[in-house]
């Protein structure tokens, strides 16, 4: 049975490109772009909200893409216990939605930080299913606002509940840091309580071609896939 | 009218005369702002036009040379590479976030104007000494704003340059480049095709912002200028600027766009009487029509330089599915004016015509000066002592010196990885993405080298030349063209004028060797503030090529045990300008000896030896040689800790500047046909030594590895901030 996925476009969506290229290469099933002032969604395995600055950012982060009309199709798609991901802008969108825990804040530095860095699982899910223990995953991040924050009590929750899927970590080189944006307990990916809503801050669709710099990106679709 | 007024808009009484008398009457103030506009500098190269048409343009990969938004090449099959550099160095001293970041955005819809996506960005941004608050300001300002506008709109930066030198404290450079690919049947130019085509209106409403902008970029700053030019600066929107690209690439590929222009310098005035001096038509363009942010005067709208702006013609019958499109994207759109065959550019506003003028006089007969020049003197040689110096404290001078250290601060506040096509990030020699669905990749670089131009223009061009083609080089990129930002103080000056023509000779001649045509470029005079001129600063952009990204080299170590080369040959110690300056044994630009002449034969001699190996994949690595002699190359090869070991007969050696300089590094089992390969040749080799773990050793002296790189990568933020 083929794979069937779609990507959402944003005015100011940046990554849908490069979304559904990752789609495209790796699940070699249907692949979908939707505009977002549809109002019906076809009927897909997997929704993936891209990276950008959707219209421009300049409330809060993903703030007016969550009121948009394709949202409500979103929502439904989720509560349907499909899955849906979202990436840098994309996560900061299902925070907004409210469909994940937390915020994404400024990054420590003030800066934005347009790197590779350094990501392993900490607590299983199918999105990261493929992914051994303790393996390091180099995924480059780009964004201004991915230090991921959140009261002491959803803290606990989130870690009760597993529903962190990674957390950055130090490469196997001199050169690199733990903690890349301040995020609290290193978290760069968590999941809803039913585990198929995922956000990340780190681009796997920038890390799964022959020519990218690493190919480790491939393992969140085979995870699904599998 | 009288004179303090004319001279107000930046032109001379002699120039008002030649229009006074083509005219034979009085101007109206819009016409006065619209030759303010025109015949300034920044549109019309007065100064620099008599030198620029001396320079090579045309090759056969030339599709579209200069004089189109962008100069575009050809590369094979329907592919082909639209690319320009542009300065926005004033606006980024006076507002430094807005002033570079609107630099970015000019520059990518000079791209897109031609039809093509914006694939990548560069740029080149030089500052004073950073022992300077205003300095550290500035750099942050240039950094966040270029970083913001590309980062949004989502091109990769790929790289660049950004160096520190005191003769840029008061006027610090922000040159912009950008790289897009457009499919061959599919480029649109500014002429348009038909009489009574529809003038639209596409973008931002206009505003007060930028009035003026081109006439403040020709003129000379002092420092209280500052805040008084302050409103003379745009203000940028990413966001619209997405918009506007999707919208108009979306128009172009739908054919429903007969040409377009972008409203850069000098806004609407420029652009309309651009494209009406194209077409050899008129132009009729209603100013009631335009879109308006707050209540402007027919003048302020002329002269506005409102951003994210484009004007262009389309058939009558085309306006309806037109503004569907723009409506899908949420930009205004208007028509505001119509294609005429009078040659004549009329603004009508409030029912009158406040500017009627024939386009012959503004464009044709914009002045053309050839203004006096010196050549600067021969330079006797002398004998630098160089006893005293330790390899100790040379390493120290490099890592205490900003120009040398890992500049990842910068480029980390850049999205490189967008678009997901990225093979080298910034930091590497060159910058390389894919073209999108091809195996075929562009390599870009930006150079120059203001100490070597300020010593010898002419042969510190052709270094500058060949050093952004040995950066593409050293990737197995081969060089195409060349795009050109000629930052330059006031041209009214003999000797700064001199340092202008000869190096504009300079380029001539690297250029017609290399057959790497200029097909596009900008001019940047009169930087200079409080009297103290900026170093001839002309900056390159290289553009080339691989048609299989697989044959690609990295600068970065590949593994320990492989050994490293050096190809080229050496300058002499006496003869290594950075060497001189940063080891502080000549602090004068007097004391300089005078630069050895570059042989440009030698140049493609040694490249060809390189691509060659690439192709045979012996080379695991490759860096170039610049500024900072092998030892600095050899900092920048280093990968995933690993090191080098070498030995030389003097350590000096390490640190002196070469012509055809590259670090290659292959494995032992090569050894013996690369460098049979190179005697083959008649390339002469030094085997210097080998990657080691962890580890830097020099003549049999360990340096502590960690120490050093420590420095390396993290001083740059630790001495700006």
């Amino acid at each position: 049975m083929s794979f069937k996925s779609a990507v959402i476009t944003f005015p100011g969506s940046n990554c849908d490109r490069d979304a559904l290229c990752y789609l495209k290469d790796l699940t070699k099933g249907e692949v979908h772009n939707i505009w977002h002032e549809e109002t019906s969604l076809p009927k897909v395995d997997l929704v993936i909200l891209p990276g950008g600055f959707s219209f421009g950012d300049y409330l809060r982060s993903g703030a007016m893409a969550s009121k948009s009309k394709i949202i409500n199709e979103v929502v439904k798609h989720a509560n349907d216990n499909r899955y849906l991901l979202g990436i840098c802008n994309g996560f900061q969108i299902l925070t907004e939605i409210g469909l994940l825990e937390g915020a994404l804040i400024r990054n420590k530095k003030l800066k934005f930080l347009g790197k590779n860095c350094f990501i392993k699982k900490k607590f299983q899910n199918n999105f990261n299913l493929s992914i051994k223990d303790n393996q390091v995953l180099q995924i480059p991040v780009a964004h201004n606002e991915g230090n991921f924050y959140c009261d002491t009590e959803t803290l606990n929750l989130l870690k009760n509940n597993e529903q962190i899927a990674f957390e950055y970590c130090k490469g196997e080189f001199s050169n690199n840091e733990e903690n890349i944006n301040g995020s609290i307990e290193a978290i760069a990916g968590i999941t809803n309580k039913k585990k198929n809503v995922l956000g990340m801050m780190p681009h796997p669709e920038r890390a799964y071609s022959d020519f990218h710099q690493s190919q480790d990106g491939r393992l969140i679709i085979e995870s699904l896939i599998s | 009218m009288n004179e303090e007024l004319i001279l107000q808009h930046g032109l001379t009484l002699d120039e008002f005369q030649v229009i006074r008398k083509y005219l034979n009457r009085d101007l109206s103030i819009e016409e006065l702002g619209i030759f303010s506009a025109m015949w300034n500098e920044h549109c019309c190269y007065k100064t620099s036009k008599k030198w620029l048409k001396k320079l090579p343009t045309d090759n056969e990969i030339v599709i579209q040379g200069p004089g189109e938004n962008a100069g575009v090449i050809d590369l094979q099959d329907n592919d082909g590479i639209a690319f320009k550099i542009e300065s926005h160095n004033h606006p980024s001293y006076i507002e430094p976030f807005n002033g570079s970041a609107t630099g970015v955005g000019g520059i990518l819809r000079d791209i897109f104007t031609m039809g093509a996506r914006p694939i990548a960005t560069l740029d080149s941004i030089r500052f004073g000494l950073i022992e300077t608050e205003k300095t550290k300001y500035l750099l942050n300002g240039v950094v966040h704003g270029i970083g913001h506008y590309g980062n949004c709109i989502g091109i990769p930066n790929i790289g660049g340059e950004c160096e520190f030198e005191s003769t840029y404290d008061f006027n610090n450079l922000v040159n912009a480049m950008a790289v897009g690919h457009v499919q061959k049947d599919k480029i649109f130019y500014s002429k348009p095709k038909s009489i009574g085509g529809l003038i639209v209106y596409i973008g931002s409403k206009t505003g007060k912002d930028g009035i003026h902008g081109a006439s403040m970029a020709s003129d000379v700053f002092s420092e209280e200028d500052e805040d008084e030019k302050r409103p003379s600066v745009q203000v940028g929107d990413p966001f619209m600027e997405k918009l506007l690209m999707e919208g108009c690439l979306e128009l172009m590929s739908s054919g429903l766009i007969e040409s377009m222009q972008d409203m850069g310098a000098a806004g609407i005035t420029s652009s309309s009487v651009e494209m009406a001096s194209k077409g050899n038509v008129g132009v009729y363009i209603n100013l009631d029509k335009i879109p308006l942010r707050q209540p402007l005067s027919a003048y302020e709208i002329l002269l506005s330089e409102s951003q994210e702006r484009m004007l262009a013609v389309i058939d009558k019958k085309n306006n309806r599915k037109v503004r569907e499109i723009l409506q899908k994207w949420q930009i205004d759109y208007e028509v505001i004016g119509e294609i005429t065959e009078t040659k004549r550019v009329v603004f009508e506003s409030n029912n009158k015509k406040v500017v009627d003028l024939p386009v012959e006089i503004i464009v044709d007969d914009a002045p053309e000066y050839d203004r006096e020049f010196y050549i600067p003197r021969k330079r006797k040689n002398k004998d630098f002592d160089f006893s005293k110096i330790k390899l100790e404290d040379m390493i120290i001078n490099l890592l205490t010196n900003l120009n040398y250290l890992d500049k990842s601060w910068v480029f980390d506040q850049y999205d490189s990885t967008v678009m997901g096509d990225t093979i080298r990030e910034p930091g590497q020699s060159s910058g390389i993405v894919k073209i999108h669905g091809t195996q075929k990749v562009i390599g870009a670089s930006t150079d120059c080298n203001p100490l070597y131009i300020r010593i010898n223009p002419y042969e510190g061009m052709k270094y500058t030349v060949a050093e952004s083609y040995r950066n593409l080089i050293a990737c197995n990129i081969n060089p195409l063209a060349i795009t050109n930002n000629l930052n330059f103080a006031s041209p009214l000056d003999p000797n700064i004028m001199g340092e202008l023509v000869l190096s504009i000779n300079g380029l001539k001649t690297a250029a017609v060797k290399f057959n790497t045509p200029i097909v596009s470029g900008n001019v940047s005079l009169y930087n200079q503030t409080n009297e103290i001129p900026i170093k001839p600063t002309p900056v390159i952009g290289m553009v080339g090529s691989n048609m299989d990204l697989n044959k690609i080299n990295t600068n970065k170590f590949c593994e320990i045990g492989n050994k490293i080369l050096i190809l080229g040959k050496q300058l002499t110690k006496n003869c290594s300008p950075y060497l001189l300056q940063d080891q502080k044994i000549a602090f004068n630009i007097c004391e300089f000896n005078d630069l050895e002449v570059l042989d440009l034969d030698f140049e493609k001699k040694i490249a060809n030896c390189v691509l060659e190996l690439s192709d045979l994949k012996c080379i695991m690595s490759c860096n170039d040689i610049s500024r900072g002699g092998i030892f600095s190359a050899l900092l920048k090869m280093q990968y995933k800790d690993m090191g080098f070991r070498v030995k030389v007969p003097d350590p000096i050696d390490l640190f002196c500047e070469y012509s055809a300089g590259y670090v290659i590094e292959i494995r032992s089992k090569d050894f013996e046909e690369v460098t049979s390969f190179l005697t083959k040749k008649g390339a002469e080799y030094l085997e210097i030594g080998q990657i080691i773990k962890e580890g830097i050793e020099i003549n049999s002296k360990k340096f502590d590895y960690f120490d050093i790189m420590n420095k390396y990568r993290n001083d740059f933020e630790k001495i700006i901030s």
